[in-house]
């Protein structure tokens, strides 16, 4: 189902419903990463940030992930700009977006723990009243499994993560920031050390997200996935974005020519 | 008792063996036989269980007192970036290697009557004891709780951030994941204080009542009495007692180790 085809009929999201980077500029050390940079992700739809290693993807998703607060610009999300936003609305913010890393950094603790962490965070005393009511009622198990159904391993949730091959882990981390229902999944390379049969698995996994009305960010250099499963395409080179659009038009009939170039494999940098 | 009689036919066959540590160690360990013993030791079971009770009693209270103080110290070190920090983790890691003496020396110029705790009258008690252990030992589990705490990916933080952890969320999983070399710590600073000789006997005076059981001697202590007496027996049983409490504690860890990671 394409994202066109899914919003218009969906009137569950409102109209500035959407994480977004308004004019970011940012620099470390002196050095820009960002130059005016601008991307919204809206729900249930698969953005996808392509460029060259080094170029400042995984410093885009740590921003809208909120770990990094830009020199000048605005986050939003959901029409909230968040670093203007108290501790605590930012706090609640954070926990509706979700992330997974290249790296699968799972706690050393059960896949079960591992995946129920997002649930257990919550602090306010209704949240916790209603996790332990949940628990109770066998609510958060069932979104364990549900969450691990979704990259295949029902099977392995009372296995320790030690255990797990490097593929599983990611996949089991895929679950992790998905089981809490966020609404919104910023992926960072999620695939880049993985097999074709688990990258598989997690491209379907994404998909499924994307079709339940999750807005995701994926960060990949790997353009045969970006266009596989994304609705659209960012291109991000020399500290911006230079190119973004739907996915089989930025491929096939990029407006930049530097788009073009880097598409083709022939920019060197 | 079952303990009891297998100590009994160790005991029976004993007269030959009396001189070997190995059978007055058996009957000290096991500590629950009722029977009156059919081996003569070189000396009193009272004088060595509360030898072993005050060197327990000093080592474990001092040990948990520096947990509770060294872990936080730990963490804000290891969390938070400040004016100074690498000055505080020079002092942290210079303070691994006090000599004991000289801890102990300004120990009991702070308990004794010039001192400023001079008025508490701590002078030659275990309080004093626990407080120049608890000196000793809290820069070893410091540091080492330092290094297990800065050693966790820093992924893993980032993972517990990005599922709306506050910032006591991400300690605690930094915690859990750094606790083999937290519990590894608190061993350390325990095989340090228990241990140690040169600042308790300052403190602690190396003190026992009329009828031979401990106020202030320790294990390390009264090793050094009976070799200076020239009772190498009973000095050779204290340390094998000694090393034997170090292995126990080691091997519970271990266990609860080998146990948690099976989880």
């Amino acid at each position: 189902m394409s994202r066109e085809t899914l919003r218009p009929d969906d009137s569950r999201w409102g109209p500035t419903d959407r994480i977004s980077l308004e004019s970011i500029t940012h620099g470390f050390d002196g050095t820009t990463v960002f130059e005016d940079v601008s991307l919204a992700v809206e729900p249930g739809e698969t953005v996808a940030i392509i460029g060259p290693s080094g170029v400042g993807k995984t410093t885009l998703l740590r921003m809208l992930a909120l770990f990094l607060r830009p020199d000048d610009g605005i986050v939003r999300v959901d029409g909230d700009d968040v670093w203007a936003l108290s501790k605590r609305d930012r706090l609640e913010v954070r926990r509706r977006v979700g992330m997974v890393f290249q790296e699968a950094n799972l706690f050393d603790a059960s896949v079960r723990r591992n995946v129920a962490y997002g649930m257990q965070v919550r602090r306010r005393w209704a949240d916790r009243l209603r996790r332990h009511v949940e628990r109770l009622l066998g609510e958060e198990n069932r979104r364990v499994i549900e969450a691990l159904e979704l990259v295949g391993l029902a099977d392995a949730v009372d296995r320790n993560v030690g255990s797990l091959s490097g593929g599983e882990a990611q996949r089991v981390a895929f679950a992790r920031a998905i089981a809490y229902d966020p609404d919104y999944l910023l992926l960072d390379e999620p695939t880049s050390d993985l097999d074709p049969r688990n990258t598989a698995v997690i491209e379907d996994a994404v998909t499924a997200a994307r079709n339940d009305g999750i807005g995701v960010a994926l960060a990949t250099h790997d353009m045969n996935q970006a266009r596989r499963i994304a609705d659209r395409v960012a291109v991000l080179l020399d500290d911006s974005i230079i190119e973004v659009g739907p996915t089989e038009r930025v491929f096939t009939d990029p407006g930049d020519p530097r788009a073009r170039k880097f598409i083709d494999g022939e920019l060197v940098y | 008792m079952c303990d009891g009689v297998a100590f009994s036919e160790v005991a029976m066959i004993g007269p030959a063996l009396s001189s070997q540590p190995f059978v007055e160690l058996l009957s000290l360990l096991s500590g629950i036989v009722s029977e009156p013993l059919l081996v003569e030791f070189p000396f009193e079971r009272n004088y060595v269980t509360s030898i072993i009770r005050v060197s327990l009693y000093v080592s474990l209270a001092a040990v948990a007192a520096s947990t509770l103080f060294s872990l936080p110290v730990a963490m804000l070190v290891g969390f938070t970036d400040f004016p100074g920090k690498r000055v505080v983790v020079a002092v942290i890691n210079t303070g691994m290697g006090f000599p004991s003496v000289v801890v102990g020396l300004v120990v009991l110029f702070a308990v004794s009557n010039q001192g400023p705790l001079g008025s508490l009258e701590l002078v030659f008690t275990k309080e004093a004891m626990i407080m120049s252990q608890f000196v000793l030992a809290t820069p070893v589990i410091t540091g080492v709780s330092l290094a297990a705490v800065t050693s966790v990916e820093e992924g893993v933080q980032d993972a517990a951030y990005a599922m709306g952890g506050t910032r006591l969320d991400v300690a605690l999983v930094t915690i859990k994941e750094a606790r083999y070399g937290i519990v590894t710590a608190v061993l350390a600073g325990l095989g340090r204080a228990i241990s140690e000789i040169g600042s308790v006997l300052i403190v602690g005076g190396n003190i026992v009542r009329a009828d031979g059981t401990s106020i202030t001697r320790t294990l390390t202590t009264a090793i050094r009495v009976e070799a200076r007496q020239g009772r190498y027996e009973t000095a050779f049983v204290l340390g094998a007692i000694l090393v034997a409490l170090v292995l126990l504690i080691n091997g519970i860890v271990l266990h609860l180790g080998g146990t948690g990671r099976g989880r």
